[in-house]
């Protein structure tokens, strides 16, 4: 008797909660020009796309997104989390959009929708200044090798390391920048992250750091993450169209030049990544 | 380590600080009511009482924080990270505050209220002039204790993306590779303020009522 009551209450809290979720369902863009503010989450840790430089904010996607803010005609406010929160915190409605940003992969693509593509995201290993045991890819077999837990580039170095005589030793860390300090610490003999991120590490700590070229596995791509759903249809949209008239007039080129002293080509859309 | 970055630690600590002093008197409040409930007379509200204790002592601060944030959405409660942080700590140090004060108010001695009652004090004097300050004086140490506890557990509060003196110390050692330095200040600053608590508390205890000098 007690059980089947409880039993009931447990389906009508259920009932509850759908109803209270369907109630909010509503076209996100018209919520956030309503509100004046774009909601972004992202992580802080991710050199030269998002980073903390003596204490503020800064880095490609905060340029990006400015201009973004600018066409859509809102301000946008950033929430940082700590990477593995950022996906659930998505779907929970947290924030509008992800910066990251994130390789854009097949499982992802199931799941997420992604921007046109920011930048290059092929992988590659930074090792220590001067460290002559690694001079190719394929020498990081046997190694402690650091990179970032629940990331792409954590899938593409587990998927190296099976080609390898000897695996990879893979260490996680729940942020990219703990993983360059241990690598600078010596606990560790190299990072494996996509090149722009490694080649912007390299080049603000010269003596420190090293890029090992060139980079391994399936060519990918960096974008924006949003919600699949036709809430977010309209939302997602608008920042697509932001985003190609920022590439178009030549603004993305510019923020790439900036930030990784290079610009490259990306394609508008990837509808069908390599991995 | 220079200036500019002890004072971004000095900034954050700043947050810590008021994140913790808000959740511990919100959790007061809480646990005063709760406290209550646990040493009422009626069942169902003493119950109550004991789910709230078990749930929010027994499940992980980190796990509540991440409940709070990412589950609240569902029922149509979409709160800032700030007030997830809050939230979180407040229920977590209510269940244990409760938990003190319900100890403290039943080892006031039984017969210093039944001889009260003989000399025809009413309930509300016997609550205000005995019952409550011994039981204040009783459970104030355990007090100070959970301030300084939270205002460490207040480290956990990141994972719902506000930026306190832990979480800062993090981004700084990353982008300027000084962790030493960093870790070293962080935690001297928390040594400093959680030093200025048990201090003051200590003070505060003194001049309580009932206190042998």
């Amino acid at each position: 008797m007690k059980a089947h009551s409880l039993l009931k209450g447990l389906v009508g809290a259920a009932f509850l909660i759908g109803a209270a979720v369907s109630a909010h369902a509503a076209d996100t863009l018209a919520t956030v020009k309503a509100a004046g503010t774009l909601k972004v989450g992202t992580e802080t840790a991710f050199a030269p796309f998002d980073y903390i430089d003596a204490g503020e904010h800064t880095g490609l996607n905060v340029d990006l997104f400015a201009e973004i803010g600018k066409e859509l005609g809102v301000k946008i406010e950033w929430v940082a989390l700590p990477w593995d929160g950022v996906f659930p915190a998505l779907e929970a409605g947290k924030f509008d959009v992800v910066a990251g940003p994130a390789t854009i992969t097949k499982k992802r693509l199931e799941r997420y929708r992604f921007t046109p593509p920011i930048a290059e995201a092929t992988i590659a290993i930074l090792k220590k200044a001067g460290d002559a045991t690694i001079s190719k890819p394929e020498d990081i077999a046997g190694k402690k090798i650091g990179v970032g837990k629940a990331t792409a580039q954590l899938d593409q170095l587990k998927e190296f390391s099976e080609t390898l005589p000897t695996k990879v030793d893979v260490r996680e860390y729940p942020a990219f920048t703990e993983s360059y300090a241990d690598l600078a610490a010596g606990r560790i003999a190299g990072v494996a992250n996509s090149l722009p991120n490694i080649a912007f590490v390299a080049s603000q700590r010269k003596g420190t750091f090293e890029v090992v070229l060139p980079p391994f596995g399936k060519k990918s791509y960096f974008g924006f993450i949003g919600l699949k759903d036709a809430d977010h249809a309209p939302l997602m949209d608008a920042i697509d169209a932001a985003m190609l008239k920022i590439k178009a007039d030549g603004r993305m080129a510019e923020l790439q030049k900036k930030w990784f002293g290079a610009s490259f080509d990306t394609p508008d859309a990837v509808k069908d990544p390599a991995f | 380590m220079s200036i500019k970055l002890f004072e971004l630690l000095l900034q954050a600590a700043i947050y810590t600080v008021t994140i913790s002093v808000v959740s511990i008197l919100i959790g007061f409040a809480i646990a005063v009511i709760v406290s209550a409930m646990l040493l009422s007379r009626q069942r169902l509200l003493a119950l109550q009482a004991r789910i709230f204790i078990s749930f929010f002592r027994g499940v992980p601060l980190l796990v509540q924080l991440l409940l709070i944030y990412n589950l609240l959405p569902a029922i149509g409660l979409n709160v800032p990270s700030i007030v997830a942080a809050i939230i979180g700590l407040s229920l977590c140090t209510a269940a244990y505050q409760a938990e003190n004060l319900r100890g403290g108010f039943s080892s006031v001695p039984a017969g210093l209220v039944e001889s009260a009652e003989m000399v025809g004090m009413t309930p509300v004097q016997i609550f205000r002039r005995i019952k409550a300050p011994i039981a204040l004086r009783l459970t104030f140490p355990a007090l100070v204790n959970e301030a300084i506890l939270i205002l460490k557990a207040s480290s956990l509060v990141s994972v719902v993306g506000v930026i306190e003196l832990t979480r800062m110390a993090q981004d700084l050692a990353g982008s300027t590779f000084l962790p030493l330095e960093i870790f070293a200040s962080a935690g001297l600053i928390y040594l400093v303020i959680n030093w200025i608590v048990a201090l003051a508390g200590g003070l505060i205890e003194r001049s309580l009522p009932g206190v042998p000098r």
